[in-house]
C-alpha cells in the first residue's frame, strides 16, 4: 500500500443511544480513489463529516495526510476539499465571486488565486456562465461550481458525498473521468455512495457500510469474490420442449460444480462455482438435444449481490432501512 | 490564525454578506426601507411633531384664559385660534373652573394669560404664559406643551411657557414621569427615542439570527466551516456588515424623524448613532446566542416577537422602570434594552452628555461583552447542531 493519506482509529460518532458510525478502523492510500458504499443511513456522511472536521467523533479519532481532526482541525480543513450535501455555495453569488471569498479563507494570494479561479472555470467551461448566479444554475452545473470550490486551494484529500446524485448520466460519468484525473495527479479521494455501479467502475478500493459498521474492504473484485464463488451463464434458447430440458438438466447435474438451473421466458441459467469451461459444457449440453441457441452470456457476481451477502442479505438491509427511516 | 488572516477573513465575510444584501432586493427593502419607514411614520402619524401639516394638538379641546385682557394677549388668542395647531381654543373667563374641568376629557389644558403679560413683553421682561395640563393622557399634555411652546416663541421670543403642575398631575401615574420632572419636549422627541431602540431591536435580531439559519438551512454555514475560517471571523464579518446596515438605518429613521416629524433633540448626531450602534450591537449579541441554538426561521421570528414584547412591556418605554412592580420590575433591571432606552431618553429629552450617563453605558456594553461572548462559546459548543 502507498503512503497512507488518511487513517481512522475507532472512529466512532453516537447520536444519543444510536451509533451512526461504529468503530472505523480504515487507511487510504495517497491518490487512492476509495469508495464507500452503502444504503442511506449507513454512516457515509458521518464518516466523511468526521474526516471534514464538521463533527467531533464521539470516540475514536483519524489522521487526515498528517493531522489529526481533533486536535489539529484548522490544518485538516486547509488540506481537504469537500463536495457533500447539506455544503453549498451561496445562491446570490456567482461561481467567481464565491469563489474569491474562499480564496481569502483559504489564503490564496489573490494574484494567484485570480490565475487559479481562470483555470478552474476553463476546465468546467464556466466562462459563459461566469456572471450567473448560483441558484440560476441547473443542479449539474451548480454540482460543477461546488467541484471547482472544493478543487480551488488544490487540496490532498478530496470528498465527493453521493456527488453523483441528481445529475444526468452524461455529467456522471464526465465527473467520474475527472475524479480519476485528480487521482492520477495524486489526490486523495473519498468517493461514497449509494449506487452500487459506481465504485465497482472508478473505485481502487471499496469500503462496504452498514449500520455504522464497516463490514469489508477491498477492491472491487475481491469484494465481489469473497462472497460468492459463483458463475452464471444465461443462454437464450428458445422453444426448448420439457424432454429436452430434463435431459439437459440431467446432464449438467451430473457435473459436480453445477448448483442450479433454470429456464424462464426462454432464458437458461445455470450457476455454478466458478469454472472457465461452463460456457463450452452448458452449450454442449443443449446442442446434444437439438436445442437451438440465439445467445449466450457468462455473468460474474456484481458488487450489488456482494453487498447484499456482506451486509446479511436483503431481508436485513429491508429491516436496517426501516430502522433507520424511524429513526431520521 | 495570524491577527491578520482574522481580520482578513472577517472582512470577507462583511464583503459576502454585502455582495448578497444588494441582490435581495426584498431584504434591502425591509431593512432599509420599510422597518424604519414602518416605524418612523407610525409613530409619528400617532404622536406628530411641530413640522408636519398633521397636527395631534389640532382637534384638542383646550381651554383659554385671558388675566390681562390687553391687546398681547388678544392678538396671542388670534394667533393660537388661527393656527393649524389649535382648532379647539375654548375661550374661557374663570381660570378656577377652567383647571376643574381638567380630567373630565371635556378638556386637555388650560393655557392662562396671567396679569401683567402685555406690560412685561413692552418692558422687555420675560413674559410668562401658564399652561395646566391632564397628565392621565400619556403623550398629550407633552404634544400640547412643546406645540404652544414653539408658537409662543415664535409670537415673541420673551414668552414662556411655564407649565404648572396640577394636583391631578401628581396623583396620575403611568407616563407621567417625565413632564413632573419638568422638561419641555419639542416635535417628535419621545417618538424618536421609541423608533430609534425599535428599530435597531427589530432589525438588528432578525438579521443576525435569521440569516444564520437560512445559511444553516442552505448549507453555506457548513461550506464556511469545513474552510479555515474560525467562528470569531464570521461573527465578527456579519456584525461589521450589520454595523454598517444600522448606520444607514438610523440616519433614515433621524432623516424622517427631523424633516418629517420635526423632531429637536436636545443631543447631537454623534451620539444618536453611537446609541444606534450599542443598541444594535446588544441585539446582534443576542441575535448570535440563538442563532447558536439552532433556531429556525420561523423560530427566529417568534423569539423576535418576545423580544420587542419585552421591551414595551419591561423596558420603559411605556410604563417607567420604577413604576413597576414585583418580578417585572426585576425583569425590567436586568434587560439591557432597559438602560438602552433610559439612555436615549435622558439624552434626546434631558440633553445629558452620553458619557456621563455612566452607569448605562456600563450595563450596555457589558451586555454587548457578555453576550457575544455567550454566543461563541455555544457556537463553538454547537457547532455540530450548525450542520443541517
Amino acid at each position: 500500500m502507498p503512503e497512507e493519506a488518511i487513517t481512522t482509529k475507532d472512529l466512532t460518532k453516537t447520536f444519543g443511544h444510536f451509533p451512526a458510525v461504529d468503530g472505523l478502523n480504515v487507511g487510504v492510500g495517497k491518490g487512492e480513489l476509495f469508495g464507500l458504499l452503502g444504503p442511506n443511513g449507513a454512516g457515509k456522511t458521518t464518516t466523511v463529516r468526521m474526516l471534514c472536521t464538521l463533527i467531533e467523533p464521539t470516540r475514536g479519532t483519524a489522521n487526515v495526510v498528517g493531522y489529526d481532526i481533533r486536535e489539529q482541525a484548522a490544518e485538516v480543513r486547509r488540506q481537504i476539499g469537500v463536495v457533500s450535501e447539506g455544503v453549498s455555495l451561496y445562491k446570490d453569488l456567482t461561481i467567481e465571486e464565491n469563489l474569491k471569498l474562499l480564496s481569502t479563507l483559504y489564503e490564496i494570494p489573490r494574484p494567484k488565486a485570480e490565475v487559479r479561479i481562470r483555470e478552474l472555470m476553463d476546465m468546467f467551461a464556466f466562462r459563459e456562465k461566469a456572471s450567473r448566479l448560483i441558484g440560476a444554475l441547473s443542479s449539474g452545473w451548480a454540482k460543477k461550481a461546488m467541484i471547482c470550490a472544493a478543487l480551488l486551494h488544490s487540496p490532498q484529500v478530496l470528498f465527493l458525498d453521493e456527488v453523483t446524485s441528481g445529475l444526468d448520466p452524461q455529467s456522471a460519468i464526465a465527473l467520474q473521468d475527472f475524479t480519476k484525473k485528480q487521482c492520477d495527479q495524486g489526490v486523495t479521494v473519498i468517493w461514497t455512495t449509494h449506487y452500487m455501479g459506481e465504485p465497482e467502475k472508478i473505485c481502487d478500493r471499496v469500503g462496504i457500510m452498514f449500520a455504522g459498521r464497516l463490514v469489508q474492504v477491498g477492491t472491487p473484485n475481491e469484494l465481489k469474490h469473497s462472497v460468492s464463488e459463483l458463475s452464471m451463464v444465461e443462454v437464450e434458447t428458445p422453444d426448448l420442449s420439457k424432454t429436452q430440458l430434463d435431459k439437459v438438466k440431467l446432464k449438467l447435474k451430473t457435473m459436480k460444480h453445477v448448483c442450479r438451473v433454470t429456464y424462464l421466458d426462454s432464458k437458461l441459467q445455470v450457476s455454478c462455482e466458478r469454472t472457465e469451461t461452463l460456457a463450452e459444457e452448458v452449450a454442449a449440453a443443449l446442442l446434444d438435444v437439438g436445442a437451438r441457441i440465439r445467445t449466450i452470456n457468462t455473468k460474474d457476481p456484481t458488487l450489488e449481490e456482494a453487498f447484499i451477502a456482506l451486509t446479511g442479505g436483503e431481508e436485513e438491509i429491508d429491516r436496517f432501512l426501516e430502522s433507520a427511516g424511524q429513526k431520521a | 490564525m495570524s491577527v491578520v488572516a482574522f481580520l482578513n477573513d472577517s472582512i470577507a465575510v462583511a464583503e459576502n454578506e454585502y455582495r448578497q444584501f444588494r441582490r435581495n432586493r426584498s431584504a434591502i427593502l425591509i431593512s432599509l426601507v420599510v422597518l424604519p419607514l414602518f416605524f418612523t411614520v407610525s409613530l409619528g402619524a400617532g404622536q406628530g411633531g411641530a413640522g408636519t401639516t398633521f397636527s395631534p394638538t389640532a382637534n384638542i379641546p383646550m381651554g383659554f384664559v385671558d388675566n390681562d385682557n390687553s391687546l398681547a394677549s388678544l392678538r396671542l388668542w388670534q394667533t393660537l385660534a388661527s393656527s393649524p395647531d389649535f382648532h379647539n381654543l375654548i375661550q374661557s373667563y374663570d381660570e378656577q373652573a377652567a383647571i376643574a374641568e381638567l380630567g373630565t376629557k371635556r378638556i386637555y389644558a388650560v393655557i392662562v394669560v396671567p396679569k401683567g403679560f402685555q406690560n412685561d413683553l413692552e418692558s422687555g421682561n420675560q413674559a410668562k404664559l401658564i399652561l395646566y395640563t391632564d397628565d392621565s393622557e400619556p403623550g398629550v399634555s407633552d404634544q400640547i406643551q412643546s406645540t404652544l411652546t414653539s408658537y409662543v416663541q415664535s409670537y415673541d421670543p420673551n414668552v414662556e411657557v411655564q407649565p404648572h403642575l396640577s394636583q391631578l398631575q401628581r396623583q396620575s401615574v403611568a407616563g407621567v414621569g417625565i413632564l413632573t420632572k419638568g422638561a419641555v419636549f419639542a416635535g417628535f422627541n419621545i417618538g424618536l427615542t421609541t423608533v430609534l431602540a425599535i428599530v435597531q431591536i427589530f432589525a438588528g435580531f432578525y438579521e443576525i439570527a435569521g440569516g444564520i439559519s437560512r445559511e444553516r438551512e442552505e448549507g453555506t454555514f457548513a461550506r464556511l466551516l469545513v474552510s479555515p475560517i474560525s467562528i470569531g471571523s464570521i461573527v465578527l464579518g456579519k456584525t461589521i456588515f450589520d454595523v454598517l446596515l444600522t448606520v444607514i438605518r438610523t440616519f433614515t429613521v433621524l432623516g424622517i424623524a427631523f424633516y418629517g416629524y420635526g423632531a429637536r433633540p436636545n443631543t447631537n448626531l454623534l451620539t444618536l448613532l453611537a446609541l444606534s450602534l450599542i443598541i444594535a450591537l446588544v441585539t446582534m449579541g443576542i441575535g448570535f446566542v440563538a442563532a447558536s441554538l439552532k433556531l429556525g426561521q420561523r423560530a427566529v421570528v417568534i423569539v423576535e416577537f418576545f423580544l420587542i414584547l419585552f421591551l414595551f412591556a419591561f423596558s420603559g418605554l411605556i410604563i417607567d422602570i420604577n413604576l413597576l412592580v414585583g418580578i417585572s420590575q426585576v425583569v425590567g433591571n436586568l434587560l439591557p434594552f432597559t438602560y438602552a432606552f433610559d439612555a436615549l431618553k435622558r439624552t434626546i429629552l434631558l440633553g445629558r452628555p452620553l458619557l456621563s450617563l455612566t452607569f448605562d453605558l456600563e450595563y450596555l456594553i457589558g451586555s454587548i461583552l457578555v453576550s457575544y461572548t455567550v454566543a461563541l462559546v455555544l457556537l463553538h459548543i454547537f457547532r455540530e447542531r450548525l450542520i443541517t
